[in-house]
């Protein structure tokens, strides 16, 4: 919770200091950001990595429809490159697995090492002896503790956090006509990326959108618990006009108790694509729109920027891929443009 | 066929099969791999360092399932123990949290042992109740935070430090299996286990006293986890609640391909200690082969259904 304060904290006072109408999105040591649009090897520093012989590891803390975006977006740039992935692994959210996988990986001497720290504690020591033996790091939304940029590190990267929850909120607020009433459930846990994806929504809708109030809010920390929770919601407020749903696993279990309770009118934005959330969304029911971040262009952005380390070019310490709504009449491009693949064919069938 | 099952009769092939399989799965990486590491001494040694939580909650695992209980538990325990270590380590001396860490394995493992014993509960259902139990309290404990351990004797006794230049998870490791080994062949207690696991009216009528030995295996059970949460932390420099959630199919799977046998009355320490390298070696070979994480995950599916075929083919006909 400490942390969740001092992101706000960090938040107003960028607001403050930059006396611009909105918060941006901070990196976990409060460094600002820089759009991964920005993020590429120059062509000089091309033929240079080619004759290398570099080698890369990308070390995941978990799999899913994300991770494998990610990994195709940085495998792709890696051969651009002509850097070898030599060894890909899964700590399953298991930090003891995440060390032996980073210490094993080590056995393959690769150059670069692109993975999603656990949490900023355990791996700390975990990163250590990659980190000593001199590995360019390039690290997905978390960073060790105490890692400093660019000695330890080559680059953190993340979704845009802040337009992520903004954007939610102004897909939100427009279906509902700019006004009515709001559920916001968000994740109820010390992460700093579903922390200010969530505060971003609930700014957004305060800051922006006057004729809409957030008249409940519930932490969640168990998706299976959503639709529990969501029941509960329901029953105290049951005129409410939309919920906001920390991500996609929880809104299947919101978008569950809307359905037992005949409720055809509440609306539900929600994170991270899902088939379920956007077959329900294109068939016209209570999902009006999905927020995704660009997972392909964050592991090519991973890739170059630990390309860019080994060519000796520095990158600016916190680096975010961009954000889009999906809707559904945009849901084929955004599956597509998130995920570089083709919607699910359940979808593309609902869609037409 | 026949002749396969007349040599493997012969041979008594299930006794051997963790050492065959590590033997052939090792010399299979060595080729192959051999380009990549594999058989350097710094990723040798890895697998034991890696192996090492799981090699000794196996050794407690070896003496539960011998005494034909089960400990479902053992990873909630390990948690639990690495979390109490490194809480109590930020206001008091390492012996303090070593003390924590040790004793809140033991004591679950009474308390886990207590159902068993005398309230005559199934050991099957009382750690899975348990195992949901405990997972929940290393989640209160601290809120879901992961604690640093920053005392370096305590990290260098646990994790990273090493003695005469051996590498002090190996000295545990081998400290804990010598221990288990041969309390578990050399003494009557190992004999009392054996005998309650193979037949507990049996034993009772004999004079073994069953819910003594009952209690006894799931606290050394809970024990051992508690050393694991210790190593743990110390590796990592930092507990969390989700050490040791993930070790429970990994332990089983090494201690039964290593010929425990799953409905008591047999088992080995040393071949739980092989079952566990072999789990370990898998990993990492797994890994340098550089397969993708959904492949890695199938092929030691495969093998360890292989080796779990051969050495139960005996024990269930």
């Amino acid at each position: 919770m400490k942390l969740k304060h001092l992101i706000a904290a960090a938040s107003i006072s960028a607001l403050m200091l930059g006396g611009t109408a909105y918060a941006q999105t901070i990196g976990p040591g409060g460094e600002t950001a820089t759009p991964s649009s920005d993020i590429a090897v120059s062509d000089d520093k091309v033929s240079m990595l080619k004759s290398g012989g570099y080698k890369a590891a990308l070390l995941w803390h978990d799999q899913s429809d994300f991770v494998n975006a990610v990994t195709a977006g940085a495998t792709d740039e890696f051969t651009r490159l002509g850097i070898e992935v030599v060894a890909t692994t899964s700590a399953g959210f298991d930090a003891a697995k995440q060390r032996s996988d980073i210490e094993t990986a080590l056995a393959k001497k690769p150059n670069i090492i692109l993975s999603l720290p656990l949490d900023p504690v355990t791996s700390a020591a975990a990163f250590k002896e990659a980190k000593a033996e001199g590995v360019k790091l390039v690290f997905l939304s978390n960073l060790p503790k105490d890692y400093k940029h660019p000695a330890d590190y080559a680059a953190i990267v993340t979704d845009d956090l802040f337009q992520m929850g903004k954007q939610a909120a102004d897909a939100l607020a427009e279906a509902m006509g700019g006004k009515g009433t709001v559920g916001w459930i968000f994740h109820d846990a010390t992460y700093y990326v579903t922390n200010q994806r969530d505060n971003a929504f609930k700014s957004t809708i305060e800051n922006d959108y006057p004729d809409i109030s957030i008249v409940a809010e519930q932490g969640i920390s168990d998706p299976a618990r959503a639709e529990d929770i969501a029941n509960a919601m329901l029953l105290k407020n049951p005129d409410i006009g939309g919920i906001y749903v920390t991500w996609a696993g929880p809104a299947e279990g919101v978008l569950a108790a809307l359905r037992a309770n005949g409720n055809k009118t509440t609306k539900i934005v929600t994170l991270d694509l899902s088939e379920p959330i956007a077959l329900d969304m294109v068939k016209g029911g209570n999902v009006a729109a999905i927020v995704a971040d660009e997972a392909y262009e964050l592991g090519r952005a991973m890739a170059a920027a630990g390309a860019r380390a080994l060519a000796g070019q520095e990158t600016p310490p916190f680096v975010v891929a961009p954000a889009l709504t999906v809707k559904a009449g945009n849901v084929n491009e955004g599956w597509m443009e998130s995920l570089r693949r083709e919607a699910p064919d359940s979808v593309k069938a609902a869609a037409q | 066929m026949e002749l396969l099952k007349s040599i493997s009769a012969k041979l008594d092939l299930q006794q051997y099969v963790v050492y065959l399989g590590f033997l052939v799965i090792f010399l299979f990486f060595a080729i192959t791999l051999y380009d990549d590491g594999f058989l350097t001494a710094r990723n040798l040694s890895n697998i034991v360092l890696q192996t090492a939580p799981a090699t000794i909650m196996a050794i407690g695992f070896v003496f539960v399932l011998s005494a034909g209980e089960i400990d479902l538990s053992f990873g909630s325990i390990t948690a639990v123990s690495a979390l109490a270590a490194a809480v109590v380590m930020q206001e008091h001396s390492m012996f303090f949290g070593i003390l924590a860490g040790l004793g809140a394995g033991l004591a679950i493992g009474f308390f886990n042992g207590a159902m068993v014993a005398w309230l005559r509960l199934p050991s099957f259902l009382v750690t899975l109740a348990t195992l949901g139990l405990f997972a929940g309290v290393a989640r209160t404990m601290t809120d879901l935070r992961s604690i640093p351990v920053i005392n370096d004797t305590f990290t260098g006794i646990f994790g990273s430090g090493s003695l005469f230049g051996m590498p002090s998870l190996i000295l545990w490791t081998l400290g804990a299996v010598i221990i288990g080994h041969v309390i578990y062949r050399e003494t009557p207690f190992g004999a009392h286990v054996v005998a309650t696991g193979d037949n507990a009216s049996a034993a009772q009528v004999s004079g073994i006293k069953v819910p003594r030995v009952r209690l006894a295996v799931l606290m050394i059970s809970g024990g051992c986890a508690g050393l694991a949460g210790l190593l743990y932390a110390g590796r990592l420099q930092a507990a969390k609640y989700t050490l040791g959630e993930s070790d429970l199919m990994t332990v089983i799977a090494a201690v039964i391909v290593g010929g425990t046998a799953l409905n008591g009355g047999k088992g080995t320490i040393i071949g739980a200690l092989v079952g566990s390298l072999l789990m370990g070696m898998l990993n990492n070979g797994l890994i340098l082969m550089g397969l993708a994480v959904s492949d890695q995950m199938i092929v030691r599916g495969l093998i360890i259904l292989l080796a779990v075929a051969i050495s139960l083919r005996d024990t269930t006909r």
